[in-house]
């Protein structure tokens, strides 16, 4: 593996992992992406299937963001430092939140607005910043693929 | 957007597209599977009403206690985009709940400007909520376009056992206001729920001309912000009565 492809490997799998599972989860990871980068499947809700996205309306995009933890009780307003919060690095990114099929806006968080699942309410699934109007990220650990 | 993913206005012989225009090649780029498309309309959906009619439960599908919802209890639900497919067109929903925020002149008139569609929600096991929808009405008189879409909710259906408001109080209250429709709804039976916003969407497009651009919509298209820019002059106040 090239170490390009290795650091791409690193940020889908969103984990620090040892190389053999590196290896493993790329096949996996990598059919999750088009040639033009963007998303092959549908991007749905863990827990109820809720539709956020159709295949090819995202971008994959490598950014460092913290989201609080979707399974266990935590005050989101106040996340920095909360040990409930992960750091993830691979994400779906879209313009437009007209791009959506279906999801969810937060009240605001500071400058933040988290994204949830439409139907069910879990999340935070993704992440919004108020400044950039822009960018809406959806973290592609915290969905299901079809 | 992409204009890969732009429906073809017209069958054959389009711009962009396949540039085959064989009968044989067009036959085969049919079975190649199309992308989905972007949406083709945009439109804004409040739901307002008394404290505790709920509203909310309208929106929400699903409770289930083995994850606990972090976002919706801590943060709570800014708004959704949803989408429906009616009419062979697909429609992106931006839809505002106003839970929380129902004193009177608390939800903003911002809230009620860019709404093309307003769902009014009452309980049928409480009273006061029935008697509160003439307070409603003043508000979006003042604050709503003539040309948004009413609908009337009563919701609650799953307490018949404990109902106040009768169907015909319901039906009548609607249809002492022009373009009013009703219907009663259980959101914890998940009964009527969806055909509560197809039903709304149907009527705001049986009013549209046929032919609309996106651009027209993302004109009255809210920011993420709950008070946007205050526009050159606020529309005349709307007289809704039969």
């Amino acid at each position: 593996m090239t170490p390009c492809t290795k650091l791409v490997c690193a940020c889908l799998s969103g984990l620090e992992m040892d190389n053999d599972q590196q290896s493993k989860d790329s096949s996996d990871r990598f059919d999750l992406l088009s040639e033009d980068g963007k998303n092959r499947k549908s991007v749905v809700c863990q827990r109820c299937g809720s539709k956020v996205l159709c295949p090819g309306m995202a971008v994959f995009a490598e950014k460092e963001l913290v989201l609080p933890s979707m399974r266990k009780k935590s005050n989101l307003s106040t996340t920095e430092g909360s040990a409930d919060g992960d750091t993830l690095t691979a994400h779906w990114l879209v313009d437009d939140m007209y791009t959506f099929e279906n999801v969810g806006f937060t009240k605001d968080v500071g400058r933040i607005k988290y994204l949830i699942c439409a139907d069910c309410e879990i999340g935070p699934i993704g992440w919004h910043c108020l400044d950039d109007k822009k960018s809406f990220y959806v973290a592609l650990e915290r969905v299901n693929h079809t | 957007m992409d204009p890969r993913y732009d429906i073809p206005r017209r069958a054959a012989g389009g711009s962009g597209g396949s540039a085959n225009s064989s009968p044989a090649m067009g036959a085969q780029s049919r079975r190649r599977k199309m992308p989905p498309r972007p949406a083709d309309f945009k439109l804004q959906i409040i739901i307002i009403g008394s404290r505790g009619v709920g509203k909310t439960s309208l929106m929400e599908r699903y409770t289930d206690d083995t994850f606990c919802e972090a976002c919706k209890s801590t943060v709570g639900v800014d708004f959704k985009i949803k989408t429906v497919e009616l009419r062979g067109r697909k429609i992106r929903l931006q839809i505002w709940d106003t839970a929380g925020q129902e004193r009177f002149n608390s939800i903003t008139s911002a809230y009620y400007r860019g709404a093309k569609g307003i769902v009014l929600v009452y309980d049928i096991t409480k009273q006061e909520t029935f008697e509160d929808l003439p307070k409603w009405m003043k508000m979006i008189d003042k604050y709503a376009s003539e040309e948004a879409e009413l609908l009337l909710v009563g919701n609650k259906l799953d307490c018949e056992t404990d109902r106040i408001i009768s169907r015909q109080q319901g039906e009548r209250f609607a249809s002492r206001i022009s373009g009013m429709r009703f219907c009663e709804a259980s959101a914890k039976d998940n009964f009527n729920v969806d055909e509560i916003f197809l039903k709304l969407v149907d009527d705001i497009l049986s009013k549209m001309p046929l032919e609309i651009t996106n651009k027209e919509l993302s004109n009255s298209v809210l920011s993420l912000q709950p008070e946007p820019e205050v526009p050159p002059e606020l529309p005349p106040p709307r007289m809704r009565c039969c």
